[in-house]
């Protein structure tokens, strides 16, 4: 075996080493990100839930009624005459 | 030569080492692989529980209809005592903390100092999104985040009694919460979900580098369900129920509004009623659903059911007129409500004026068998099977158990005691032409995939309880007259023709009717000729003392009569 071939093989070997490393490295990365992202959405999925819980509070017919009643109840504000 | 020896020896002896380490090789990989798996097994995994997001509760309007039950996270914020090594620590998370949270730096010095020992202790719950974010950004070592379901009800009490409420669950095996009342109990099974469990390769500093797909299961959110209830004619009747309740300063009441044609339930009722996110601080009295939970003797609302029996079974004629003893029945102790006194009349007019008299003796003309069977096909005396846990059957005694004089009561609605659900399912039966019905509250089901499935709950139209004449004839003649110039006159629509009954029940205490307690009912629908709703209206002990009256004409028809206007202008402009 030539000291050329020797050196091809032992360089080859190193790279597949270090390629498989990376590759490994990589895919944990991807992989965290992949969980963080999934994470984060299930946060803005929740983060919309509050809101539409919110609104649906807001437009409780009870509630709805109680402000028309107290609308009703309350006096009515002059109106400033029309020009 | 030496040099030869020498190598082959060197070799022999890397041969003999590298035999060594291979058997080594061999004996942790093969021979000892399962223990140093199971040892290295924890180190190199992490596990969560997903608690299932639990199904949500929708009014009528479907999938984009109003939310009465749903659940979301809240973010409570924890610290760990027990990695603060030294009051430095403690001191710069507190700092951190009083910066982030605005909580009291000393306060919370306090708290961690009490419970050095402690592995978990909660500083704040229902954290906002900035806070999060910022806790998360300082990277404190010792503060952690977590995540809890939370179940909120927009509608508050509006929808309590349906709704329901959910509570911790006994079973460490189950999700955290389970229901306790109302839909929430009766649809567990559906809104439950399952709890998911996910099992992550981990590096060194335990960040999740890998999941074992073999060995996770991800959680399934439960299912929605969708309920025949609408919000609009639920607060329709919840603000006309409780604006006569104050105003007579009665005890309680019950509305509750249905489809006649399919036992679809529009709105329900209960009141007092309670806040389903407070139920731990509500008294148990205001648990209670009367609705389905509450058997009371009807009075005279019962009286339209025996006729209709009656006449279907053709032991009366419509033209026949009955004697109604001038006031009293001596030798069955009856006299007239308000003391009327009436001589001759048929069964219209029995109805219209709501005579006691010609009822008992209605019921001597069907007898006791007659009587009992017809009562029972009405479905007085076992549950309606009505889709709400708690439901009473009601009090229908065997006829073995009957004295001389209980044929003449129950066709006034004594000595009988029945739910609102079992009245208004009965009226249904009136207005639908004689079909049985179901009465039910879930429409619908949503799987976590949004998938709707309809729950079949069509009525057997085909197959009638009374013939359909008599159904009509006792909605559109007797019970619209009841209305036009009898006891419910003030329940009489502008734009509808009305159709109902009044009762005015006495209550029974420590065995015996007094004349200060009764129950104001009013039962019954609209329009006369293909009622679209029928409507149940029943208040408990108004204040006779206030001198406004407590007849089911004066109080409970009144209440009616809002609902129905309200209620049927409403589906006419939706």
């Amino acid at each position: 075996m030539s000291r050329a071939r020797l050196i091809f093989i032992i360089f080859f070997l190193t790279a597949v080493l270090i390629g498989t490393v990376h590759l490994r490295v990589s895919a944990s990365r991807v992989f965290f990100r992949c969980r963080k992202a999934i994470v984060e959405q299930d946060n803005l999925r929740l983060q919309l839930g509050r809101k539409q819980l919110a609104l649906e509070e807001l437009l409780n017919p009870s509630i709805i009624s109680e402000h028309i009643k107290k609308g009703a109840d309350a006096p009515h504000e002059e109106r400033p005459a029309g020009r | 030569m030496t040099t030869q020896r020498f190598i082959i020896a060197f070799h022999l002896l890397m041969v003999v080492v590298f035999g060594l380490l291979g058997w080594r090789l061999f004996y942790l990989q093969h021979c000892r692989a399962d223990h140093y798996a199971n040892e290295a097994y924890p180190a190199l995994h992490a596990f969560t529980q997903e608690e299932p997001q639990r199904g949500r509760i929708l009014d009528s309007g479907g999938v984009h209809g109003r939310v009465l039950a749903a659940s979301n996270k809240i973010q409570t914020v924890y610290v760990d005592p027990g990695i603060m090594g030294h009051w430095d620590d403690v001191m710069q998370t507190a700092a951190a903390l009083q910066e982030i949270l605005g909580i009291d730096a000393m306060e919370f010095c306090d708290l961690v100092a009490q419970r050095r020992t402690h592995r978990f202790v909660k500083i704040k719950e229902g954290i906002t999104e900035a806070e999060r974010e910022a806790i998360l950004a300082a990277r404190l070592r010792p503060v952690g985040i977590q995540s809890e379901w939370r179940r909120y009800y927009p509608m508050g009490a509006l929808t309590s009694h349906i709704v329901g409420f959910v509570g911790g669950s006994a079973d460490i095996d189950e999700p955290d919460r389970v229901g306790l009342a109302g839909a929430e109990q009766q649809y567990e099974a559906l809104l439950k979900g399952a709890r998911g469990k996910y099992v992550f390769l981990v590096d060194k500093r335990r960040y999740p580098i890998g999941l074992d797909t073999q060995k996770s299961t991800p959680a399934r959110d439960g299912s929605s369900i969708i309920l025949t209830i609408d919000s609009t004619i639920q607060e329709f009747a919840r603000s006309s129920l409780l604006k006569q309740i104050q105003a007579y300063q009665a005890e309680s009441g019950v509305a509750i509004v249905m489809n006649p044609w399919n036992g679809a339930i529009l709105a329900l009722v209960s009141w007092p009623d309670f806040d389903p996110a407070a139920f731990s601080k509500t008294d148990a009295d205001r648990l209670r659903n009367r609705a389905v939970a509450d058997p009371f003797e009807p009075g005279s609302i019962f009286k339209p059911i025996v006729a209709a029996a009656a006449l279907d079974r053709g032991l009366l004629q419509k033209t026949d007129r009955i004697f109604c003893e001038n006031g009293y029945y001596e030798k069955y102790r009856i006299g007239e409500w308000a003391g009327h006194q009436f001589g001759y009349l048929t069964v219209k007019e029995i109805l219209t004026e709501s005579s006691n008299i010609g009822m008992a003796k209605i019921g001597q003309k069907m007898g006791q068998k007659a009587l009992y069977d017809a009562v029972r096909l009405f479905g007085f005396g076992q549950p309606t099977g009505v889709d709400l846990p708690g439901e009473d059957a009601g009090i229908l005694a065997p006829t073995r158990n009957w004295s001389s004089f209980t044929v003449t009561r129950i066709p006034y609605g004594h000595e009988i005691s029945v739910t609102p659900m079992q009245i208004i399912r009965a009226f249904a039966i009136l207005a639908n032409g004689g079909s049985p019905v179901t009465p039910h509250i879930v429409r619908a089901v949503v799987d976590d995939a949004g998938n709707v499935t309809e729950l079949s709950r069509k009525s057997n139209l085909a197959g009638r309880l009374i013939k359909q004449e008599v159904a009509e004839w006792i909605v559109r003649e007797a019970l619209t007259n009841v209305v036009k110039e009898g006891t419910g006159q003030e329940a009489a629509l502008e734009k509808w023709q009305a159709w109902g009954k009044t009762g005015t029940a006495n209550i029974a205490t420590n065995g015996r009717y007094d004349t200060v307690n009764y129950t104001a009912s009013f039962v019954g629908g609209a329009p006369a000729d293909v009622p679209q709703v029928v409507t149940f209206v029943a208040i408990r002990k108004p204040n006779k003392a206030l001198g406004k009256g407590y007849s089911g004409g004066r109080v409970a028809a009144p209440v009616f009569r809002e609902i129905m206007e309200k209620t049927l202008t409403y589906l006419e402009k939706r």
